[in-house]
C-alpha cells in the first residue's frame, strides 16, 4: 500500500443526554479530555498536529455557520489547523475518514477527530422539527427526519412481511445494550409492548422506534501506526473505509427497501480492508429509527435482503448473537448527537476490539469491528469505517 | 354579424369540508339548519377555480394551451393585489400569451367574468375563452350569515361555434346600496346592516324588475341568488318560477358568492332548454339567458362534483379560515415565497413540469435541480407536463409537525402514468392511501407565508383502484 497505516490510540466521550447545563465548548473539552486520558502511555495535548471537527448543524444552538476555529479555542489548542467536516448524519464518521487520510498521507502524524453536537438548546419545534419547512418548498415540504426512513419501513413491510414487532425488537435490544453503557442517554430497558404502545410519530413508526434528541461529544486520537507503540501496547488500526452518495430526494430513489449508499460505502470499505462481512465481529450501525438498523444489516451484508426484521426478532444481533449490532445502545438508546454520533460509535468499536467494553463486551474472534452512518437529504450519504486489531 | 357565443363544456368543484349550521349556531346561542362547504387549510378560491377549470377543459377535449383567455370572477382573489390571475393561468396550463381578466370585489364578479368572456368571443378577439367563477367566503365570526357562507367553483368553456348551448339575452340593474362588504384591509366580510331594509328596498324590487324582463324567456330552469336562505324562494315565488335549480346547490354548499349564479345553473344544462342565470352583489344584478340545444358536456357531473365532503367542527373551520390562531411562533420556509427559487420554479411547481431525458427517457423532477439525468447523466432534456395520475409506491402519515403544519400530514411517493416518480403531500388525512392506490394530482395551497399563498400539487385517491 502506498499510504501509511493509521492507528487509534485514544478515544473517549462524555455522558450523552439532554445536557442543558453544558455549552458546545464545554462538551468538546470534556470529550477531548476523555480521549487524552484514555491513552495508555499518556498523551500531551500539544502533540495534536491537526484536528477535524464534526458538527452537523450550528443553527440548533444559534450558530449559522461554524468554521474550524471554535474547537481549538475550546480545548486549549488555539492556533492548530482545524477543519470542520459537515456531511449530514455521517459527519462524525466522515471526519474520522478525513482524519485518517491526513495521517495516511503522511501530512500529519497525530490527529484529533472530534464530534460535537448541541441538539437541545432549542425546542423540538424550533429545532429538528423545523426542517419540515426547510428544503424545497413543495417537494420536501413536511419532511421531518422520520419521513426520510418511514417510507422504507412501509415498503419493507409490504415486500418482505416485516412486522411492527420486528421493528420493535431492534429498539428493545438497543435499550438493553444501552442500559449496560454508562455513556448512553437512556439507561432503561423496554419491551416490545412498550414500543407498540408508544404514540405514532410517523406511520409506521412509533415514538420508541425513533432515536431521541441528544447532546453529546466524542473524540479519538489517530497516529501514524509506526508511532503507535509510544502511546499504547494495544493499538487498534484503521482497516478500511468507504463513503458513498445517493440522490438527495426520496422520489429519486429506485428502491425503498435498501439504502444504496450504504451498500456502496460498505463494498468500498470491505475491499479496502480485504475482508468479507462474515469476518466482522461486531458493528455500530446507524439506527436513527428501528427500520434503519434493519436496512443497515441487510445493506452491510450481515443478513440476506429482506431478512433483517426476522434476524432482529430472532436475536441474531444481540450481544450473544451471531453478529452483535449496536453494543453501545446505538442511536436509539445511547442517543444521536449528530456530529458526535459516528465518533462515539468508533470509540465503542475501539473499546470492543481492546476488550474494554465491560458488561457489554462481545467475543472478537476475527479482530474486526465496523462502524456505519447514513443520512442527509434522501438518506443519500453513507460512511463505513472498519477497525481491526490486526497490525497488518 | 358577430360570432355566436357558445358553451362547449362546464365543470364544477367544491371544497372538501362541510360545516353543519347547527354547530355554528350552538357557539352563538342560536339554532341552525343545513350546512355549508368550507375550504380545508390547503384549499382556497384559487385551488377551487383550478379544479373546476381543469374538469371543464378535460370534458371539452381541448388542449389547455389553445385557450385564448381566462376570465376569473371571485369576490376575494388570493392576493388583494398581486399575481392571482397569472398563478391560476399557469396552474391550469394556459399558454403564456393567454388574455382575459380578473373580476373581483363582489359576488357579482362571477357574472362580470361570464359577460367579459362572452364579449371577447362576440368581438372575435378570442376563439376559446375560459370562464371560472369561484369563492371561499370568510364571514365575520358570529355574523348572521356565517353558517351559510360557503365555497365552490364553476367553469365554462366558451367558443364561437360547436357548442351545445349558447349565451343569449342579458340584462343588468344597478342600485348603489351597501349590502355585504369588506373594507380595504379588512379580512372578514361584514353582514347586512339591516336585513329588512335590504329585502324591502333593494333586493326584492331589483330582482323583481330584472326577473320580469327575463320571465319573458320562459326558462325551464332558474338560478337565483339567495343571500339569507329565504330570499331566493321569495323571489322565485314572486316571479312564479317554482323551485330554482340553484336551491340544491345552496343546500349543499351554502352561499358560494361569485360562484353561486353559474354553479346554480350549469347542472341544469344536462338537458335542452333555456336556463336563466341571475347574479347579485356589490350593488348590481345581472341576468343572462343560456339556451341549450342539447345536453352540455360536464353538466351531468356537476351534482357528483358538489356532493360528499367531510363534516368538520366549527373550531376546525375557524382555524382553517385564520380566525382561530395558535399563540407562539411558526416555522418559516427555508426560502421566502417571493424569492428566486419561486421565480425559477414557477413553471415546474405550478405547471408541474418534468425533464424527460432524450437519451434514456427518465423523467427528472423538478427540472431546475437536475442539470444531469439521475439515471444516465445526460444533459439533453425535453420539458413536458407530468401525468396527473399515478400509483402510490410507498407513503407515510406524519403525525408530528411544528406549526404552521397540522398533523396528520400524509406524504406519498407516487409513480405517475408517464413513468415519473414524485413525492408529494396527500390532500387528505392519509386514510385514503395505501401502497398501490391510484391517485390524482390536485392543486393545493402548501403554505401561506408573509402574505403569499404558495401553491403546489398534492395526491388524492380516485375511485378506480389498480389491480
Amino acid at each position: 500500500m502506498s499510504w501509511n497505516r493509521v492507528a487509534v490510540v485514544g478515544g473517549g466521550l462524555i455522558k450523552f443526554g439532554e445536557l442543558f447545563e453544558q455549552s458546545y465548548e464545554q462538551m468538546a473539552a470534556g470529550a477531548f479530555a476523555a480521549a487524552v486520558d484514555s491513552v495508555d502511555e499518556g498523551f500531551e495535548p500539544s502533540q495534536v498536529e491537526a484536528a477535524f471537527v464534526a458538527t452537523q448543524r450550528g443553527t440548533l444552538w444559534g450558530q449559522e455557520g461554524i468554521g474550524g476555529n471554535t474547537i481549538p479555542t475550546a480545548i486549549g489548542l488555539a492556533g492548530i489547523p482545524c477543519t470542520r467536516i459537515e456531511n449530514a448524519c455521517p459527519s462524525g464518521s466522515d471526519a474520522f475518514r478525513v482524519g485518517a487520510m491526513a495521517v495516511a498521507s503522511g501530512v500529519h502524524d497525530v490527529v484529533l477527530v472530534i464530534g460535537v453536537e448541541k441538539m437541545r438548546d432549542k425546542s423540538a419545534e424550533e429545532g429538528l422539527l423545523s426542517r419540515a419547512a426547510a428544503g424545497h418548498p413543495i417537494f420536501t415540504r413536511g419532511e421531518t427526519a422520520p419521513v426520510l426512513f418511514a417510507p422504507f419501513a412501509t415498503r419493507h413491510m409490504h415486500e418482505y412481511g416485516t412486522t411492527h414487532e420486528m421493528l420493535a425488537s431492534v429498539a428493545v435490544k438497543n435499550h438493553h445494550n444501552g442500559a449496560l453503557d454508562p455513556y448512553a442517554h437512556f439507561q432503561n430497558q423496554i419491551t416490545v409492548e412498550d414500543v407498540l404502545a408508544s404514540p405514532v410519530v410517523c406511520t409506521p413508526l412509533h415514538l420508541l422506534d425513533c432515536c431521541p434528541q441528544t447532546d453529546g461529544a466524542a473524540a479519538v486520537l489517530l497516529v501514524n501506526a509506526d508511532l503507535a507503540q509510544r502511546y499504547t501496547e494495544n493499538p487498534v488500526y484503521v482497516a478500511g473505509f468507504g463513503v458513498a452518495t445517493d440522490h438527495p430526494y426520496l422520489h429519486e430513489k429506485s428502491t425503498f427497501t435498501s439504502l444504496k449508499a450504504t451498500g456502496m460505502a460498505a463494498e468500498r470499505a470491505y475491499a479496502m480492508a480485504g475482508i468479507e462481512p462474515s469476518q466482522v465481529d461486531c458493528a455500530e450501525v446507524h439506527d436513527c429509527f428501528t427500520i434503519t438498523e434493519i436496512l443497515d444489516i441487510e445493506d452491510l451484508g450481515f443478513v440476506d435482503k429482506g431478512k433483517g426484521g426476522v434476524a432482529s426478532l430472532d436475536g441474531e444481533t444481540s450481544l450473544t448473537g451471531r453478529i452483535p449490532i449496536n453494543t453501545s445502545g446505538g442511536l436509539l438508546a445511547k442517543g444521536h448527537p449528530i456530529g458526535a454520533t459516528g465518533v462515539a460509535q468508533l470509540v465503542e468499536c475501539w473499546w470492543q476490539l481492546r476488550g474494554d467494553a465491560g458488561d457489554r463486551q462481545v467475543e472478537t474472534r476475527n479482530g474486526y469491528a465496523l462502524q456505519h452512518n447514513v443520512g442527509g437529504r434522501g438518506s443519500g450519504v453513507s460512511v463505513v469505517n472498519i477497525l481491526t486489531t490486526d497490525n497488518g | 354579424m358577430s360570432p355566436a357565443v357558445q358553451i362547449l363544456a362546464v365543470g364544477a368543484a367544491a371544497p372538501s369540508w362541510r360545516l353543519p349550521a347547527a354547530d355554528v349556531g350552538a357557539a352563538w346561542g342560536r339554532g341552525g339548519r343545513g350546512q355549508a362547504a368550507v375550504c380545508a387549510p390547503d384549499e382556497d378560491t384559487l385551488t377551487l377555480a383550478a379544479e373546476a377549470a381543469s374538469r371543464a377543459l378535460d370534458v371539452s377535449g381541448l388542449q389547455h394551451d389553445i385557450v385564448d383567455g381566462l376570465w376569473w370572477g371571485t369576490s376575494r382573489p388570493p392576493f388583494a393585489e398581486g399575481p392571482s390571475h397569472a398563478v391560476l393561468a399557469r396552474a391550469i396550463g394556459l399558454s403564456y400569451n393567454s388574455a382575459g381578466a380578473l373580476c373581483a370585489g363582489s359576488p357579482h364578479s362571477g357574472m362580470e367574468a361570464l359577460l367579459g368572456a362572452a364579449d371577447a368571443i362576440g368581438a372575435g378577439s378570442a376563439r376559446v375563452a375560459l370562464v371560472v367563477v369561484s369563492d371561499a367566503i370568510v364571514p365575520g365570526a358570529g355574523t348572521g350569515f356565517e353558517a351559510r357562507a360557503g365555497a365552490g367553483a364553476a367553469a365554462v368553456v366558451l367558443v364561437s361555434h360547436g357548442g351545445a348551448a349558447s349565451i343569449g339575452a342579458r340584462v343588468t340593474r344597478t342600485h348603489a346600496f351597501l349590502d355585504r362588504y369588506r373594507g380595504d384591509a379588512e379580512t372578514e366580510t361584514r353582514d347586512l346592516y339591516d336585513p329588512r331594509l335590504f329585502r324591502e328596498e333593494v333586493f326584492v324590487p331589483t330582482l323583481r324588475e330584472l326577473g320580469d324582463q327575463l320571465a319573458a324567456l320562459d326558462a325551464r330552469a332558474w338560478s337565483l341568488p339567495d343571500p339569507d336562505g329565504r330570499l331566493g324562494a321569495t323571489v322565485a315565488k314572486q316571479l312564479g318560477v317554482g323551485t330554482p335549480a340553484s336551491a340544491a346547490v345552496y343546500a349543499q354548499l351554502g352561499d358560494t358568492g361569485a360562484a353561486a349564479p353559474l354553479l346554480g345553473a350549469i347542472g341544469a344544462l344536462d338537458a335542452a332548454g333555456t336556463v336563466a342565470v341571475v347574479g347579485f352583489g356589490g350593488g348590481r344584478a345581472t341576468g343572462v339567458e343560456i339556451v341549450a340545444k342539447e345536453p352540455v358536456s360536464g353538466a351531468a357531473m356537476v351534482a357528483s362534483a358538489l356532493a360528499g365532503g367531510t363534516t368538520v367542527t366549527y373550531p376546525e373551520v375557524l382555524r382553517a379560515r385564520g380566525q382561530l390562531v395558535a399563540s407562539g411562533e411558526t416555522v418559516q420556509m427555508g426560502v421566502p415565497p417571493a424569492s428566486a427559487q419561486f421565480v425559477r420554479g414557477a413553471d415546474e411547481m405550478l405547471g408541474l413540469l418534468g425533464a424527460r431525458c432524450v437519451d434514456c427517457g427518465t423523467i427528472n423532477t423538478p427540472p431546475s435541480i437536475h442539470p444531469h439525468c439521475t439515471s444516465c447523466g445526460s444533459t439533453k432534456f425535453v420539458l413536458e407536463p407530468l401525468a396527473r395520475r399515478g400509483v402510490v409506491h410507498t407513503f407515510v402519515v406524519n403525525q408530528t409537525m411544528p406549526a404552521p403544519f397540522v398533523a396528520p400530514l400524509p406524504l406519498a411517493v407516487v409513480d405517475l402514468e408517464d413513468g415519473a416518480r414524485v413525492m408529494l403531500q396527500g390532500a387528505g388525512d392519509g386514510s385514503d392511501l395505501e401502497i398501490g392506490t391510484t391517485v390524482e394530482l390536485v392543486l393545493r395551497r402548501y403554505a401561506y407565508e408573509r402574505g403569499v399563498p404558495v401553491y403546489g400539487y398534492k395526491v388524492r385517491a380516485i375511485e378506480e383502484q389498480s389491480s
